[in-house]
This record gives C-alpha cells, sequence and structure tokens, in this order.
C-alpha cells in the first residue's frame, strides 16, 4: 500500500472518531483533501495508444441477461452483431447475482394478463408503465424457455450458458473494455468508444445502432455487490442528448451490521445457488421503510429469524404510504428483493432451498409477519444498496414499447431502461430478471428493424479527437484528485440516511451543494495512474453527474410516493405529482427537468 | 481483508475475467494471478467459485475502512 492510501485511511479514521459520522460534510473535505490532490504516478504512457476499429450494424454494450438477448434477438434478425463489455459474460453487474426468474404462463396462472397487469399498476400507485409491465410478463415464459436450452438453470454462474447462444452464432464479443463515449453524427446514432483495462489499447465502435444494457448503478456502496454499475450508460447517453428518468426513486436494501461490505456472506448461501423460476407474487416492498424507522428508533434493526415477530416490534406512526391492499401487518423487511432484484421473500429459512423450476405454485398467502430479506438474520444496517433506484424505474426514457430512445438508433434494455416495468416500486418477485431478458430480445429486434433503414454512419475525426483527449484526460494530468477518495467523499455526502431515504429539502440542498463542488472542481482534476484508475475516474465521474440528478430530481417531486419519501411532503400529491420526471442536458449544457404524465410516452420532436 | 490470498493458481486468468471490479491481474513475470486493488473487492466470491482449482480465499472484512451511513 502506498503513502497516500496510508494517508486516506488515517483520514477516514479521524473522520469517523471526531464527527461520529453526521456532521462531518465539512470535516471530511477538509481532512480528507490533504491526502488527495497528490502527484500523478503514472504506470503506463497516455502518448502510447493503439487504436483498434470496429464497425458493425447493432453494437450491444453490456453483457448481463438484457446484453445476452439484445444480441441474439438482433442477430437472429439479420443485423451484424457486436457485444462489448466492460466485464464479463454474465459474470459483471448485477445478472451473477440475480436467482429468480418470473415465468408467467397464461394456461396454467391463476391471473389473466389483464389481471396481473391492474395488480401492479395498483401496488405501483400509476408510477408503473402498463405497456412494460405487461410485456414483461407475456414474453417472460419464451425468454425462459429459451434459458433452459442454453443450460441456464444447471449452474450457478452464467458464464457458461451464457456462451452457448453467443459462440454458436459466432457473436464478436469483446470483454474488459470500458466504453466512456457513445457517438452522434448528424442527429443520430453513430457509435461508441472506449478504453481496454489489459492493453493500451482505444476501440472506436462505427455503429448504425446501439443498445444499451448496462444497468443501472450506485455509488460503490458496501454490501451489494453493485460496486462496477456506476450509470455509465443513463450518463453517457445524457451526454449525447437521450432523456432519463427515474432519478428520485431509491432501492432500500439493507445489509448486514457484521461485515457489511461482505456482499456474499451478508446474502447467504444465495450466489451458491442455481437460478429457479418464480409464479405471481404481488407486493409493495419499499425499503425506504426499514429506513424510516431506523431513522426514527435507531439502528441496528434486528430481524429475527423469518416468519417470527422481529426482536423490535415497536409500532411507528407516520411513514411511507402503503396501500392497503399490500400492507402487511408486522414491521418491514426492507427491500425485499435479492441483489439483482430477484429473489423471493419470505420463502422459508434464509431462502435456502431454490424452489424447484417449473410448475405453478402461486402463492395467495401475503408476506408472513417480519419476514426479512431472504438469507439475512441478524442486526441490519441500511445503505448497501445506495445509489440505486428500484429496478428499470431509472435510466434512459423509452419513446415507445420497442426500447427506442429519442436518439434515433440508440435503444435500451433491462436497468439501463427507464422503462417503469414495475413502478418505482418493488411489486413482483422475479421479474427484474425476466424483465431484462424481455426487454432485450425486443430491443434486438427493434434495432435490427432500425438498420435496414439506414447506411452506416461515420465518425468524424474531428469528433474522434475530442474523445480521445477526454477519455485520456486523467491520465495526463499531472496532478489531481484520486478516483477512490472523490468516490468516498461522494459516499459521505450521499449515503446518509437522511439525504436520499429520508428526504428534507434543506437536506437535499446542502448535499447539491457538495456534490455541485465535485461536480465543477474535482470531476475536472480526476488523474489516472493506470488503465484500473482510468476506468474509476471515469466511473466516479458518472457518478458524480448521477448524485447531481438525484438530489435535483428528490428536490423537485414535492411529495412522498413509493420509493421517494419526503418528511417535508409526506402525502402523495395526485393532483400535481402523477407524473415522471424526466432529465436532459440542454445545447448550453445545463441540465433540465420535465414531467412526463403518467402513462403517456414522451412528445419526440 | 476482502480477497485475501491465492495459493495454487495455475495461470489460467478466469479469475481476473470473472472479477466485476478489476481487483485481479496476471503477473506478467509469474503468469500466475496476483491481488492488484484489493481496496475495489466487493467480496462477491465470483473469483472463487469460478476459480477451476479452488485457489482463492476470501474473508469478509473490507480491506479499507467501510463507510456505513447508519447501524
Amino acid at each position: 500500500m502506498d503513502e497516500s492510501n496510508k494517508k486516506d485511511q488515517l483520514s477516514r479514521r479521524q473522520f469517523v472518531a471526531l464527527t461520529g459520522g453526521t456532521i462531518g460534510l465539512a470535516a471530511l473535505g477538509s481532512l480528507g483533501l490533504m491526502a488527495a490532490y497528490t502527484e500523478n504516478e503514472r504506470e503506463v504512457d497516455p502518448a502510447d495508444f493503439k487504436y483498434q476499429e470496429n464497425e458493425t450494424d447493432v453494437l450491444v454494450i453490456g453483457s448481463g441477461m438484457a446484453g445476452l438477448f439484445a444480441a441474439v434477438k438482433a442477430h437472429d434478425a439479420g443485423a451484424k452483431v457486436m457485444m462489448v463489455s466492460k466485464g464479463r459474460l454474465g459474470s459483471s453487474g448485477l445478472t451473477p447475482f440475480a436467482k429468480g426468474i418470473f415465468a408467467y404462463d397464461e394456461k396454467t396462472s391463476d391471473y389473466s394478463l389483464d389481471e396481473f397487469t391492474a395488480m401492479v399498476s395498483r401496488s405501483a400507485l400509476g408510477t408503473n408503465n402498463a405497456v412494460y409491465t405487461r410485456q414483461m410478463a407475456e414474453h417472460s415464459l419464451a425468454r425462459v424457455n429459451e434459458l433452459r436450452e442454453w443450460g441456464f438453470f444447471e449452474s450457478n454462474l452464467y458464464n457458461k450458458s451464457f456462451n452457448v447462444p453467443i459462440t454458436e452464432r459466432n457473436i464478436p464479443l469483446i470483454e474488459r473494455v470500458v466504453i466512456t463515449h457513445l457517438i452522434k453524427e448528424n442527429g443520430r446514432i453513430a457509435g461508441a468508444s472506449g478504453f481496454s483495462l489489459d492493453e493500451q489499447k482505444i476501440y472506436f465502435f462505427t455503429a448504425k445502432t446501439v443498445i444499451l444494457c448496462t444497468g443501472a448503478g450506485g455509488f460503490k456502496p458496501n454490501g451489494f455487490p453493485v460496486c462496477d454499475l456506476t450509470h455509465d450508460g443513463t450518463v453517457m447517453a445524457y451526454q449525447i442528448g437521450a432523456k432519463v428518468t427515474g432519478k428520485e426513486w431509491n432501492d432500500g436494501h439493507p445489509g448486514r451490521s457484521t461485515n457489511p461490505a461482505a456482499s456474499y456472506d451478508g446474502w447467504g448461501d444465495m450466489f451458491d445457488q442455481k437460478p429457479s423460476t418464480t409464479q405471481i407474487e404481488i407486493h409493495h416492498d419499499l425499503g425506504v421503510d426499514l429506513n424510516y424507522r431506523a431513522y426514527k428508533l435507531g439502528n441496528p434493526i434486528q430481524m429475527g429469524p423469518p416468519g417470527q415477530e422481529p426482536g423490535q416490534g415497536a409500532e411507528l406512526d407516520g411513514g411511507p404510504f402503503v396501500p392497503e391492499e399490500f400492507r402487511r401487518s408486522g414491521p418491514p423487511g426492507g427491500g425485499g428483493e435479492r441483489p439483482g432484484g430477484e429473489g423471493r421473500r419470505g420463502e422459508g429459512p434464509g431462502g435456502r432451498g431454490p424452489r424447484g423450476e417449473g410448475g405453478n405454485r402461486e402463492r395467495r398467502r401475503p408476506p408472513r409477519k417480519g419476514d426479512g430479506p431472504p438469507g439475512m438474520q441478524g442486526s441490519l444496517a441500511g445503505g448497501s444498496s445506495a445509489g440505486m433506484a428500484i429496478h428499470k424505474s431509472e435510466g434512459i426514457v423509452p419513446i415507445n414499447e420497442k426500447c427506442e430512445s429519442n436518439i434515433p438508433g440508440l435503444y435500451a434494455a433491462g436497468d439501463a431502461l427507464g422503462s417503469y416495468m414495475a413502478g418505482a416500486i418493488y411489486t413482483q418477485v422475479g421479474s427484474s430478471l425476466a424483465g431484462s431478458a424481455v426487454q432485450g430480445a425486443v430491443a434486438g429486434e427493434a434495432a435490427a428493424a432500425f438498420c435496414q433503414k439506414v447506411a452506416m454512419p461515420v465518425i468524424s475525426s474531428s469528433t474522434r479527437k475530442n474523445i480521445e483527449t477526454q477519455m485520456l484526460a486523467p491520465l495526463k494530468r499531472e496532478a489531481g484528485y484520486s478516483p477512490a477518495w472523490v468516490t468516498q467523499t461522494l459516499q459521505g455526502i450521499m449515503i446518509p440516511n437522511f439525504v436520499l431515504y429520508i428526504k428534507k429539502e434543506s437536506m437535499l440542498k446542502a448535499a447539491l451543494a457538495y456534490i455541485e463542488e465535485l461536480r465543477d472542481h474535482h470531476l475536472p482534476m480526476l488523474r489516472a495512474a493506470d488503465l484500473h484508475e482510468l476506468r474509476l475516474a471515469h466511473e466516479t465521474a458518472n457518478m458524480i453527474i448521477t448524485a447531481e440528478m438525484k438530489l435535483k430530481a428528490s428536490i423537485l417531486r414535492k411529495e412522498s410516493r413509493c420509493s421517494h419519501y419526503r418528511l417535508d411532503y409526506p402525502e402523495l400529491d395526485n393532483e400535481n405529482w402523477r407524473a415522471w420526471i424526466n432529465i436532459y442536458k440542454e445545447e448550453d449544457g445545463s441540465m433540465q427537468f420535465e414531467k412526463q404524465p403518467f402513462g403517456s410516452w414522451p412528445e419526440v420532436i | 481483508m476482502a480477497i485475501s490470498k491465492i495459493s495454487g493458481c495455475i495461470g489460467c486468468g478466469t479469475c481476473v475475467q470473472s472479477c466485476p471490479t478489476d481487483v485481479l491481474r496476471l503477473d506478467p513475470k509469474s503468469g500466475k494471478a496476483i491481488i492488484k486493488y484489493v481496496e475495489d473487492c466487493q467480496i462477491c466470491h465470483l473469483c472463487r467459485m469460478y476459480c477451476p482449482v479452488d485457489a482463492i480465499v476470501i474473508t469478509p472484512e473490507k480491506s479499507i475502512p467501510v463507510i456505513v451511513s447508519w447501524g
């Protein structure tokens, strides 16, 4: 460990000791600053990069569940496809940890598609896009059956089964390449660009269409395996003019108070389990209600074994609204879905023993009193998934049911698409993973069709030069801020429960002032000594922009609904806020906001 | 300290590929996997689960002081 890291650690310990973690925003900045701005001790020469040119009809960015189906279906629809990922196929993002996948079979289900969609809509308080809710259910079984053919249900490790259709089709797969830029030329998508983690090489992809399957993200929180997802796709798309949405919603997964950073240990043996299917069980799982409880009564929250009364069962007035139909009698378990949003809640001790796939085992019982997150027992701590919204509630705004964005040729699927498939709340277990598969396939087919009517774009030399300059800037700086320190500072601002979970205007504005400082004076001075740190620099920048979006959207929504809870506006406001918040970049570079009424599509000029 | 030890590595590189947060690299000299960026380990165990020779040991503690907001 080098000297600067030691200093960072010391600062952190001093900070925690001195401030107790609650009044420390200013202290954090001043203590950490001394160690954070340092000379850039480069290990790679920024002047010595090679280039690789690629050309394809459809470029799929990301290699989780959405990316898999986007690539396969675009190929099968006749397009030339390439897939690029900053990780590995089936082994990055949240996909590897999602163990339940919803499979709806109309022939055997007790509910019709319309009934299912209506029930989700009631739980979601209008926040869901019913077209996407229904689409997910309608196509889920077909996708699950394809996955079964590829061997998906035979292993807890998805790389092998994901490789089956990719290899069969000879789809070029480029792994460990970090895409930093989407490219727009003449008003439509023209490709993307990024760099390799393993060699000094810049990749340019000229493409007729791009499908973002980049997931959503968090603030590299401890205790949730989401630290490689930093809203890259959302921010790249925002930078070229795409509308994004959903930034005020919050995933409220708790972690354990013992070794809170240990994602694997926190989720019991779930990561070792093979995946299985889930059936209809609709709920209204906030997560934020656990945080409200912690805010009012203090932590830790003692959960006790599933199915029994929690240790601290005191009734609590106020807090987030839960519709009567979906109300539990006991204190909240918090979160409810597993990492990746694919778990079953209250499914027995520790969620052990995957339910056999297939079969119709719909359960009508409401979750039992005191059902905790599966696999978790003992004391819980909040903040474990900080920075994430509800799956599929944040991301690129779709202009239609085909996962298309407002930028011609740009599509998104899965958690990168703000489809509001489940709404701003967790409603159906296992639907997140199923939705990624379904949307990937829809986007793949739509992108392939789009390719047939356009010529291959050209990326101009000036665009290339600008991108390269921006991409390598952290490597070229003689001195600057370490991405790790800026990320820690950002976490200190955004993760406290009184910022994004229990919101009030004064604190949101205070946090925003800090984030704007990071945006204006630290983001432009991020440094990188090697390719790993160059990735961290770009991820940190993306998290800062996301933090700004989350705070501003949270200030704007002056009501409480689903996973957005305002202490100063605790009621639903159906008169003014039956609307989603879209965010876009104005030509002058400013961040702009607009309302889009629930149940409508955006106006496209 | 998160991922803590690699013993008996055969140099196949699977763990390097499988780590979502780019913690591991192959040592250019020895050809074996090394823990290069331990502070970014999210303790998800994918590297251990993908390792064909069970060479990786992981402990539940984070390598740097953990920031939790409450609790």
